[in-house]
């Protein structure tokens, strides 16, 4: 493999937070974001990017979103071991724990534990939405958008897909 | 003795292509919503799993970091076939999708310079932003009444959101005490 260090070093970051990415992969943004854009992988609008891309994509959008940081990084191999590092862990430890569940399906702690982790999971996804919109923000245009889409989700039931499409529809028409 | 690596052989198997098409399908299907399709295709299409031991999967995922759509994948395959079952559906909810994400995604993106595409793609991030944003809210709003709910996913929040400190750092700093708290709260309730 003739990719950089850099890509290892992204991986093994990776593989650490989808470890403890209780709630879903959208709570390691915050923190994916500082590494990148502090190392000088990315700019904030590439990252912001990347996440746009991965979103109107079918598939498994987080995986494919750190992919294309791989990708940047270190290549195609910089995209596939951003990729496994990312599914990997968190397979295994399902693996693992599907096994083991008849033994602790019942016992009363994993209630409290999950009863624990849900108000941090809550504020992780907020803050990782948070995180995006501030490296997608060019102006009080594309801030409006954010708080428009997330009012539309929160308040009705419309198919997220629609509310992205017209998100890049105004975007295309130069509105941002 | 393989029998952690090739189980559930009794009666009619599934057979592993018949697991790959249908994480596949989910894959495929499930923009916004992937639970909803993977309910759709593993309980009601296949009947691979019942209602009960579906939301009793679903629980467990959700016990375990990771993408819980990603959970159930595991899951589902693990009981149906054992571990090649559960690489099989892993294999097929990720393997093409992200080939060809991947491929035309990358594409895209050696563009991006281009002002349309930039401004499309600015409008698309702001949008998904404010989706995940309003997602995380849609979560809290039957815990609005929980006061210790609402502080600690404000630390949680604030901790990402305005530090540059990392999440290890603040997951071992306050699950302790979140998880402290909700066995006081659970013990008081009793």
């Amino acid at each position: 493999m003739n990719s950089s260090p850099a890509s290892l070093v992204l991986a093994a970051h990776l593989a650490i937070l989808s470890s403890i990415s209780f709630g879903g992969f959208p709570t390691v943004l915050p923190d994916v974001h500082n590494l990148a854009v502090a190392r000088g992988w990315v700019t904030d609008q590439e990252f912001a990017n990347f996440f746009a891309v991965s979103q109107v994509t079918p598939g498994p959008n987080m995986i494919l979103m750190m992919s294309f940081l791989g990708l940047k990084v270190g290549g195609i191999p910089g995209a596939i071991v951003s990729a496994l590092a990312t599914f990997g862990p968190p397979c295994a430890m399902y693996y693992l724990s599907y096994r083991l569940w008849d033994r602790f399906r019942d016992m009363p702690w994993q209630r409290i534990v999950r009863r624990g982790l849900v108000p941090l999971t809550i504020g992780l996804v907020i803050a990782g939405g948070y995180v995006m919109a501030r490296s997608a923000a060019v102006g009080w245009q594309s801030m409006a958008i954010t708080a428009a889409a997330a009012a539309l989700i929160l308040g009705t039931r419309l198919n997220p897909l629609w509310i992205l499409t017209a998100g890049g529809i105004l975007g295309g028409l130069g509105l941002l | 003795m393989l029998e952690w690596w090739e189980s559930g052989g009794s009666g009619d198997r599934v057979p592993l292509s018949a697991l790959f098409l249908g994480f596949l399908k989910v894959s495929l299907c499930g923009f916004g919503g992937g639970l909803i399709w993977a309910r759709r295709v593993v309980v009601e299409q296949w009947q691979w799993m019942d209602e009960q031991k579906f939301a009793e999967t679903l629980t467990l995922c959700q016990l375990m970091p990771g993408p819980n759509i990603v959970g159930i994948t595991v899951c589902v395959g693990a009981e149906l076939r054992g571990a090649i079952g559960a690489i099989t559906a892993v294999a097929g909810f990720i393997l093409l999708p992200w080939t060809v994400g991947l491929a035309i995604g990358g594409e895209v993106l050696q563009y991006a310079e281009i002002a349309v595409l930039q401004n499309i793609l600015g409008g698309l991030s702001a949008t998904a932003a404010g989706l995940l944003i309003g997602t995380g809210l849609r979560l809290l709003k039957p815990h609005r009444s929980r006061r210790t709910v609402l502080l600690f996913a404000g630390l949680a929040f604030a901790g990402m959101a305005f530090t540059r400190l990392p999440l290890p750092i603040v997951l071992i700093a306050l699950a302790p005490i979140s998880i402290a708290v909700a066995r006081f709260e659970s013990a008081r309730a009793v």
